[in-house]
């Protein structure tokens, strides 16, 4: 047994145990550090992945909708209701049908009024606002409307019941003759009937308009003001037409290959693009076996029989006025011809299929989001109002209902990273546009506008705050005397600490509007400070050592102060007559007239320098700290050697400080690459890619503040958000590890070891 | 150790004629702030001798060394009487420029101090900064200043190598070499043995015998043998006031002030 030590030499029991806590502590507060870090990533990262998963298609019921007396005759129509609780059918003739899915309801019939004697020869159903167009066998044209109520009970159990309303018939074209092909559009005033009709020795195109007067007591009656035989101006036999849900055209497919796209113009109806969209396509001599319009009305998807399939999109060409259909887009090659089409009401994605093999696609970003070969043969398709549902018509008359899962269809690398081409847009391009008033509208979410902007304020503001920071770090490490230096470097502190709201605000509301008017005087002074400082340095080191020596060395600073403001009140004074002689009396006109790019009072030039003077203090501290850390014994040696003080600074301070000036200048981009404040009061926040210094631009930070509040959560917009987040957060990340990796070079480098 | 002190090297003999006078320190008096720390200094320094001061810590001898070339000039708050003439001239004329006068007289500090460069660039940094970048002669300097300073053998295959890879008492004789490089008037010296082990300071020391051939040097030491070894001339500092200053080995053997003896003999330091 050892011998017991003796009681001096033990440790307190007490400053063992609170020793063994500490530990403790600083261990769970460093890993806890750790873990939140990790956690917040984590947390972005699953906001963000949703972005990038394709489409979830699964089948959920089937439900028979032929009743067993009719199993021979499919159903000629079929929808669903929002839910997909409660589809119909319609027969074609007279009946309406609506089958609960689940079979618990039995089923309702309703019947359809026909005009006297007539028969439906022709169909079409618009899921949009649940009509159905009808052309019957005497030439009238005609609408009902199914519409479904539902109710909520208290128990939260939802039951939905359908009607259908029935709409006026018109005669159209030639009478007695049977109707073909019919579409309908019109949702205000100006509503549209297009039909074709066969007569015993050719087949016609017509189009009835129609005007709905609007009374102070709601709509009124709808007048006939024009009927309209197109027949003689199409190329071919009509194959295929379409009436946009404006009612202001008519688009007709015709045997010959070609398109014709007529244009209403109050009572008229008039051609005004003849094309040829399948012309080219591989593996067909350009003929057109589908085409449909995408939600909006806007484009329409066209499929050759050899499965090719086009976008075309109304947009105006550079040189034209007119809108009209040009080719954007192409898709991945299907088996054959559509013979399924149905778009999706909320946004551009729509299924369609050959066949047994249905996809789904989405038309801005043309990616197919889910592709798969049916067990069964679908004769239709259906897609429900929230776009949640898909159904099926099999040849069996069997419902197959199908849940789509695809919460963010326009999302993806193409829409954040590529340049798309919108609707509407004359090229495809980076567009961040996310929200609008317009039902119809697509939002735009290219990420590049927003990097692009973020680098452009950051640049702007380093190229001002950079050289005044380091020279200021300079000037006070190594030339200011020690007691003045002790005013300046914790004056510089509180300048860092103001809030970046405040600097924010004095941009908006002071320097914008002081700086609009005096572009030309602020060109001076940039110009005009540093040379006359270095005139002034020039001149002072002329002087003998005689004349020198009366300043004391590092109050050189005391003669140029006057000299300084003397230079600012000079050329600030001076800006206007610029002004007059060369920028035609007004900068803020001429530059647009110049160079093309707009001037804007929230410019780059403001963020520049408000944001560099958010970013000047954290520079100029940190490479301060940096120069003066370089051992006394270095500058002293270089000081004994006959160097001058510049000759001491640029030799020997900086490459010692160099990897502290670096972190210094990391540690500013990183701030001005974060900043938000100061770019949402500053910059007008327009999403625009343009290095130009007198409009302005939108950051990621800026986006991320100004959006999130209004974005739904778990929206696509939402996520977007969180994944420009992540991206700044990259952005950041890889700056600092690249600035890391050459600091340590650096250090490396110039270590004093 | 009070043992006494025998000069191991022979400086030139008492009778001699005196050396020319390099610098003269007149009635120089030195203040940081309120704080006085040289009182009325008067002293010649001989042109081509070693010159040592010694003096316990705070005597003031480090204080006189660096106002030979102006280094204090660096500090906030000095203030001085009287005056320093080199070669007859005032070296606080107005009309001196200190950068120049710093290439005049040279320094080596207590603890070596290279810069954190090759070899190559600390030995020519003086005629980099001179302005003069002329391949030829920054090679010609570099081998003759590292010959000067005895270590051109050593370091003449890896001049383009950090001067941080060299040994203390390499890098204090690089520091030396790149002191000598724009052959100055006047090496100062402010303990330049202070941070080396004693094979180190001996090379250094030998290396004094050689270079005051050509150079007038001023060396500040802690060290009495140190002074006796290396230097002609010593002056004896004590609480900012010169004691006594005469050739080394009269100062030495036959100190002519009391305190003097008594700090030579060891009594206090």
């Amino acid at each position: 047994m050892p011998a017991p030590v003796p009681e001096r030499f033990l440790v307190s029991k007490s400053t063992l145990r609170f020793d063994r806590l500490m530990t403790f502590v600083i261990r769970f507060g460093g890993i806890a550090i750790v873990l939140a870090v990790f956690g917040m990533c984590l947390f972005i990262l699953l906001e963000v992945i949703p972005l990038f998963k394709s489409a979830k298609v699964e089948a959920v019921s089937t439900v028979p909708l032929s009743s067993s007396s009719e199993k021979k005759s499919l159903p000629k129509i079929f929808g669903l209701d929002e839910w997909s609780l409660l589809p119909f059918t319609y027969d074609g003739q007279n009946t309406v049908r609506f089958i609960d899915r689940t079979g618990a309801a039995p089923t309702t019939e309703h019947s359809v009024d026909l005009p006297a004697g007539a028969a439906v020869t022709a169909w079409r159903y618009h899921p949009g606002d649940q009509k159905i167009v009808l052309g019957t066998s005497d030439g009238q044209v005609g609408s009902f409307t199914v519409s479904y109520e539902t109710d909520v009970d208290a128990a939260g159990q939802r039951t939905v019941t359908g009607s259908i309303e029935m709409g006026s018939f018109y005669p159209l074209g030639t009478p007695g003759q049977p109707i073909s092909d019919v579409d309908f559009g019109g949702s205000g005033e100006d509503q549209l009937f297009a039909a074709t009709q066969t007569t015993p020795d050719r087949i016609e195109l017509h189009a009835l308009l129609l005007k709905q007067k609007r009374t102070l007591m709601g709509s009124g009656e709808v007048e006939e003001i024009g009927r309209i035989d197109l027949t003689s101006q199409l190329k071919g036999r009509p194959t295929r037409l379409l009436v946009p849900r404006t009612g202001d055209a008519v688009v007709v497919a015709t045997t010959a290959r070609t398109v014709e796209y007529f244009f209403r113009e109050d009572d008229t109806l008039s051609l005004r693009q003849e094309f040829s969209p399948m012309d080219g396509a591989a593996g067909g001599s350009g003929e057109i076996a589908s085409m449909d319009f995408v939600f909006g009305d806007v484009s329409l998807v066209f499929t050759s029989p050899t499965g090719a399939m086009r976008l075309w999109s109304l947009n105006v060409p550079p040189g034209s006025d007119q809108r009209v259909f040009v080719y954007t887009k192409d898709f991945d090659v299907l088996p054959a011809g559509a013979t399924l089409f149905a778009a999706s009401q909320r946004n551009k994605s729509f299924l369609t299929g050959s066949q047994a093999t249905v996809t789904l696609r989405h038309a801005t970003t043309t990616v197919t989001r889910w592709e798969e070969k049916l067990p069964f043969t679908p004769t239709s398709v259906a897609v429900d109002g929230k776009f949640e549902h898909a159904g099926f018509l099999d040849d069996q008359g069997i419902l197959h209902l199908y849940e789509i899962h695809d919460p963010h269809p326009e999302a993806g690398v193409p829409a954040f990273f590529h340049r798309v081409w919108y609707e509407g847009a004359a090229r495809p391009d980076f567009v961040w546009q996310s929200t609008s008033g317009n039902d119809e509208f697509e939002p735009k979410l290219s990420l590049v506008p927003l990097i692009f902007g973020t680098l452009k304020g950051t640049l702007w503001a380093m190229f001002f705050a950079v050289p005044i920071a380091l020279l200021a770090a300079v000037y006070t490490a190594h030339f200011l005397p020690a007691d003045i230096k002790r005013i300046v470097k914790p004056a510089m502190e509180i300048m860092a600490s103001l809030p970046s709201v405040v600097l924010g605000f004095l941009a908006a509301l002071w320097l914008a509007p002081l700086l609009e008017n005096r572009v030309p005087s602020v060109l001076l002074c940039v110009i005009g400070i540093p040379a006359a400082a270095m005139l002034t340095g020039w001149i002072w080191s002329r002087q003998t050592a005689r004349v020198r020596s009366r300043l004391r060395p590092g109050l050189e600073w005391l003669a140029f102060v006057p000299i300084l403001i003397g230079t600012v009140a000079l050329f600030w004074n001076l800006g206007p007559s610029l002004e007059r002689a060369v920028f035609d009396g007004d900068f803020r006109q001429w530059w647009p007239k110049t160079t093309g790019t707009s001037f804007d009072q929230r410019n780059s030039l403001v963020v520049g320098f408000m944001m560099g003077f958010a970013v000047i203090p954290i520079i100029f501290t940190i490479s301060e700290d940096a120069l003066a850390a370089v051992p006394p014994s270095l500058t002293a040696a270089s000081a004994a050697l006959g160097a001058s003080r510049w000759q001491t600074v640029s030799t020997v301070v900086l490459p010692v400080a160099s990897a502290g000036i670096f972190s210094a200048l990391m540690v500013g981009l990183g701030r001005a690459v974060g900043e938000t404040m100061i770019v949402v009061m500053a910059t007008g926040n327009t999403p625009i890619m343009e290095w130009n210094l007198f409009n302005g631009m939108r950051t990621l930070a800026a986006n991320i503040a100004v959006e999130l509040p209004e974005a739904p959560v778990d929206s696509t917009h939402y996520r977007t958000l969180f994944l420009g987040a992540l991206v700044l957060f990259g952005l950041t990340f890889i700056l600092n590890t690249i600035a890391e990796l050459l600091r340590q070079h650096l250090r490396e480098k110039f270590k004093l070891v | 150790m009070p043992a006494p002190i025998s000069a191991t090297t022979t400086p030139a003999p008492d009778d001699a004629p005196p050396p020319a006078t390099m610098v003269e320190v007149r009635d120089f008096s030195f203040y940081y702030g309120a704080k006085q720390v040289l009182h009325s200094i008067n002293l010649q320094i001989p042109e081509k001798q070693v010159t040592a001061f010694i003096g316990p810590s705070g005597c003031g001898k480090t204080t006189l060394l660096r106002n030979l070339n102006r280094m204090n000039d660096l500090i906030d708050g000095i203030r001085h009487d009287g005056d320093i003439l080199l070669d007859g001239t005032s070296l606080y004329d107005p009309s001196v420029e200190v950068i120049s006068l710093r290439k005049r007289v040279g320094m080596v500090f207590q603890k070596y101090n290279p810069f954190p460069k090759s070899i190559y660039e600390n030995v020519v940094f003086p005629l980099r900064v001179a302005g003069r970048n002329g391949r030829a002669e920054l090679d010609e300097v570099v081998e003759r200043s590292l010959r000067s300073a005895a270590l051109w053998d050593e370091v003449k295959d890896r001049l383009g190598e950090s001067a941080y890879g060299l040994s203390g008492g390499q890098q204090q004789r690089l520091c030396i070499a790149r002191a000598i490089a724009n052959r100055p008037q006047i090496l100062l010296m402010d303990e330049p043995c202070a941070a080396l082990d004693p094979v180190a300071t001996l090379k250094i020391e030998e290396l004094m015998h050689d270079l005051k051939k050509e150079f007038t040097i001023v060396i500040v030491t802690h060290n009495m043998h140190q002074a006796t070894r290396v230097s002609d001339y010593t002056a004896f500092f004590y609480l900012g006031k010169l004691i006594e200053y005469d050739r080394t080995a009269k100062l030495f053997s036959h100190p002519g002030n009391p305190q003097t003896e008594a700090y030579i003999s060891g009594l206090f330091s």
